[in-house]
């Protein structure tokens, strides 16, 4: 079943129950409560997914609109069953603890919406102005993504709050204040009942389409940086995932050195792409490789040759020059010393982690003018933190 | 002697057409509902007409088959308003806003103004008469009339406006109107969610006031911002893609512009067999990439003029697989990926495949290499890679995309092949007239004759 066969399941089943309660008894709540529960099951399974910042899910708004709408007891009996549907219809996570975890955590964001709505009712009082009823929902809005910012905080142990990718967070406030109040309406005027909801989800799922075609093209765009990283390691003229090693370890030397996002996502690419040289230019007729400064030089011309590449291209050309401290400031220059620093590491390591302390020590051991000592202090504070320096250590102890 | 008019006065006889039905209805209509306006109205047609105005003039550019029009939610907003103020008029003068795209005014296309301006009216026009009628003299803002009322309005003009437009646009292009019409058509049918989204809109505006509006606007806009950068990201990359590929490319001059060509020549065969936005991008995809395994030949084999040995043959033909192992490293190509081989493009002839993608990579391959000058023969004449297309079609080439491709070319007059090279190639050993090998066609002489060439 894929998701949208799924997404109709959870929200057919709410309107079933719907038709159940109307037909059981006209004229109750409950009939609308089981359609915004439907909605929550299914709003779990679309996502909004912006760059840099974890998914969420649309369901915080309709959470909104359940909050204006019940009781606290209510909205936890709705929150319950809606989300026990998901958790039995969902197939992410992979593991049903996963799954389970991500239950509970949903039920307090809810609960934490409907908490925040009657705390803020209480706190203005009945009637509430035009001004009061859109304060309460948008706290009421701001409630379950607040939860979920906590529970990231606690899965991942850190404390800070990035900023990237919260013009979404804006997105799902705004129009969940908006379907919760053409619900009801407000000082007695209008009021579309559920069809405000119907409507005012359209914004949303305007933002989820662009969200989503913008993931599927940067996943694309990364594949592809990727796959052609591979075409040398493919065609036996370098070690088996030498490229993405280099990578990898290229990110984490220039986070420790307080990198930019932007740069670091230069720098990543340039690490995929640093052989690259090596398919443009012809073997040499001797058997040997080729030169290191021809294949970085031929790299660094193909992608300068484009717009987005054009600066991971001087990063592979500044790979191939010597360590001039004068000079090493530029970004490009630091980036590129850091690419040749995790390169020639690999080739030491022969992609073997326990000769990672060995390696280090052969870096550190060539003259000063050939590796920053900056970049081979950061190496090394990484290669301690993975735990590679454990044999040396216990070496030079002994 | 007939007297036949040109494309240019034909649009402009419709223009002026258009323009006359747009009067005479105005006044038709003013006659009928002796309209009074008042403070509130003219509130409403500037507040709604400044929206209008916006929104047209940021527009996302939509290729990608959705649709980020503004400008119809605020049309068919307008409905759902002036219906509540009694006012017939008021959608129609908001449209006139609305037809104001700066860039035309910058450029002085005044009769694409004119136009656009009494496309949209004849349009409203039927809307609004349609809407009137169905919600009936009923002033409430929500109820079912209204979204019934809406939605019917919305198709209405959606579906003439694009009856309208595809007017000029055949005639410009000089295409059939009925294909026009389902381009269009198509792209259009993208804007129904916000025109449906308009009857929120108005609902806002006169329920909660125009200070609330900002609420339904904000992700709106963030919804477009995010569009743009993926229409941004998505020019880039294949910017990128598309140099990569050239700049890589350069390693042998026989082929240079064979992967840009083998993507337009499958765009011609995906546009024949009515591929949709997302299909067309992964086949230009595909077969821009098609041959991306040629990075591990060593350039010496690429550009070896004559007979490879055997052993260099079998270093040459590793890049198939691995052009498959790259491809399918992809989550976007991977479902073709795994069938651009020869071997299976050819299973796919027999009709086993699930897409016919690799099918016609593998035909528009086949094309663009004979039709190209190589390192062991010179390009042949269209007449001859045509015949030799039509011999292989049904056991080596897909009949469907072969015929597709073929009436592609046909219908737009392009000749490729012998004579009408695009890139001229200088070499150190001039390749045979005819060769071996070429494209996987098999031996197009006898090798006999070949090696004494």
């Amino acid at each position: 079943m894929n998701r949208w066969a799924r997404v109709l399941v959870l929200f057919g089943g709410g309107a079933a129950v719907a038709l159940g309660a109307e037909l059981a008894q006209p004229g109750t709540r409950w009939a609308a409560l089981a359609l915004i529960g439907g909605a929550i099951a299914a709003g779990e399974l679309i996502v909004l997914r912006p760059p840099y910042r974890e998914a969420i899910p649309i369901s915080f708004a309709f959470m909104v609109v359940l909050a204006r709408r019940a009781t606290l007891g209510e909205a936890a009996l709705v929150l319950l069953v809606a989300l026990l549907a998901t958790f039995l219809v969902r197939n992410e996570p992979s593991t049903v603890e996963g799954r389970l975890a991500l239950f509970l955590e949903r039920f307090v964001e809810g609960m934490a919406a409907a908490l925040v709505y009657r705390g803020a009712q209480e706190v203005f009082g009945l009637p509430m102005s035009r001004a009061q009823v859109l304060t309460a929902l948008a706290l009421a809005a701001v409630a379950p993504l607040a939860v979920a910012e906590i529970a990231r905080m606690v899965r991942q142990r850190e404390l800070s709050i990035p900023m990237h990718g919260r013009t979404a967070d804006l997105a799902l406030v705004t129009s969940a204040t908006l379907m919760a109040v053409s619900d009801l309406g407000v000082e007695g005027r209008g009021g579309m009942g559920l069809w405000g909801p119907v409507v005012f989800t359209i914004p949303l799922l305007a933002a989820w389409y662009s969200y989503e075609h913008l993931e599927i093209i940067r996943r694309t765009y990364d594949q592809t940086i990727h796959a052609l990283g591979a075409a040398p390691e493919l065609g036996g003229m370098v070690r088996e995932g030498h490229a993405e090693r280099v990578a990898d370890l290229c990110t984490a030397i220039a986070t420790e050195l307080a990198f930019s996002r932007h740069e670091l996502e230069q720098l990543e690419t340039a690490a995929l792409l640093h052989h690259l040289g090596q398919v443009c230019i012809d073997e040499p007729d001797d058997g040997r490789a080729p030169e290191a400064v021809a294949v970085a030089q031929a790299g660094a011309a193909v992608l300068r040759g484009t717009r987005l590449l054009a600066p991971s291209g001087d990063i592979i050309a500044a790979e191939s020059m010597p360590f001039r401290e004068k000079i090493s400031s530029r970004p490009s220059v630091m980036s590129g010393q850091i690419l040749k620093v995790a390169s020639a590491f690999d080739e030491l390591c022969e992609g073997r982690p326990e000769r990672a302390g060995g390696a280090l020590e052969a870096l550190h051991s060539c003259p000063g003018y050939l590796y920053d000592i900056r970049v081979l202090a950061a190496l090394e504070v990484v290669l301690d933190r993975r735990g590679l320096l454990e044999d040396t250590a216990s070496r030079v102890s002994r | 002697m007939t007297n036949r008019r040109t494309p240019d006065q034909l649009i402009r006889l419709t223009v002026l057409v258009m323009c006359g039905l747009v009067v005479a209805l105005t006044a038709l209509a003013a006659v009928l509902t002796r309209p009074q306006i008042d403070g509130q109205q003219l509130v409403g047609v500037l507040v709604l007409g400044v929206f209008a105005l916006a929104a047209t003039n940021s527009d996302v550019d939509a290729r990608a088959g959705m649709g980020m029009s503004g400008n119809v939610m605020v049309l068919i907003a307008s409905l759902v308003v002036f219906r509540y103020y009694g006012f017939f008029l008021g959608p129609i003068l908001v449209g006139f806003f609305g037809a104001f795209d700066l860039q035309q005014i910058r450029e002085r296309s005044w009769s694409k103004i004119a136009f656009n301006a009494s496309a949209d009216s004849l349009s409203l026009f039927a809307a609004a008469g349609l809407f009137w009628l169905i919600v009936g003299s009923g002033a409430a803002t929500a109820d079912v009339s209204q979204f019934i009322g809406v939605v019917v309005a919305s198709a209405v003009y959606l579906g003439l406006n694009s009856m309208l437009i595809a007017i000029p646009v055949s005639l410009t292009c000089d295409e059939p109107y009925s294909g026009v019409l389902r381009q269009i058509a198509g792209f259009n049918a993208g804007g129904f969610p916000f025109a449906i989204l308009g009857l929120g809109l108005g609902w806002v505006y006169l329920e909660l006031g125009a200070a609330v509006v900002p609420l339904l606007l904000v992700p709106i806009l963030i919804a477009r911002r995010s569009f743009a950068s993926y229409l941004e990201l998505q020019a880039s990359q294949e910017q990128t893609i598309e140099t990569l590929i050239l700049a890589l490319e350069a390693k042998d001059p026989y082929t240079s512009g064979h992967a840009r060509r083998v993507a337009m020549f499958a765009e011609y065969v995906g546009e024949e067999l009515g591929f949709g936005p997302r299909r067309m991008e992964r086949l230009r995809y595909a077969a821009l990439m098609h041959d991306i395994g040629k990075l591990i030949v060593p350039n010496q084999l690429l550009n070896k003029p004559g007979r490879l040995t055997e052993a260099e043959f079998e270093r040459v033909k590793r890049h198939e697989p691995v052009s498959v192992e790259l491809l399918r490293r992809i989550d976007f190509l991977a479902p073709v990926a795994g069938d651009t081989t020869t071997e299976a493009a050819e299973a796919a002839v027999k009709g086993d495949a699930a897409l016919i993608e690799p099918a016609i990579i593998h035909v528009a391959d086949a094309f663009d290499a004979m039709t190209s000058t190589r390192s062991y023969r010179r390009a042949l004449s269209q007449e001859t890679a045509f015949s030799e297309l039509r011999n292989g079609a049904g056991t080596q080439f897909k009949i469907q995309a072969v015929d597709a491709l073929i009436h592609a070319i046909e219908r737009r007059g392009e000749i490729y092949g012998e004579g009408h090279e695009v890139d001229e190639h200088e070499w150190a050993v001039a390749p045979p007239e005819a060769g071996t090998g070429s494209a996987g066609l098999g031996d197009l002489v006898p090798e006999e004759q070949a090696a004494g060439a």
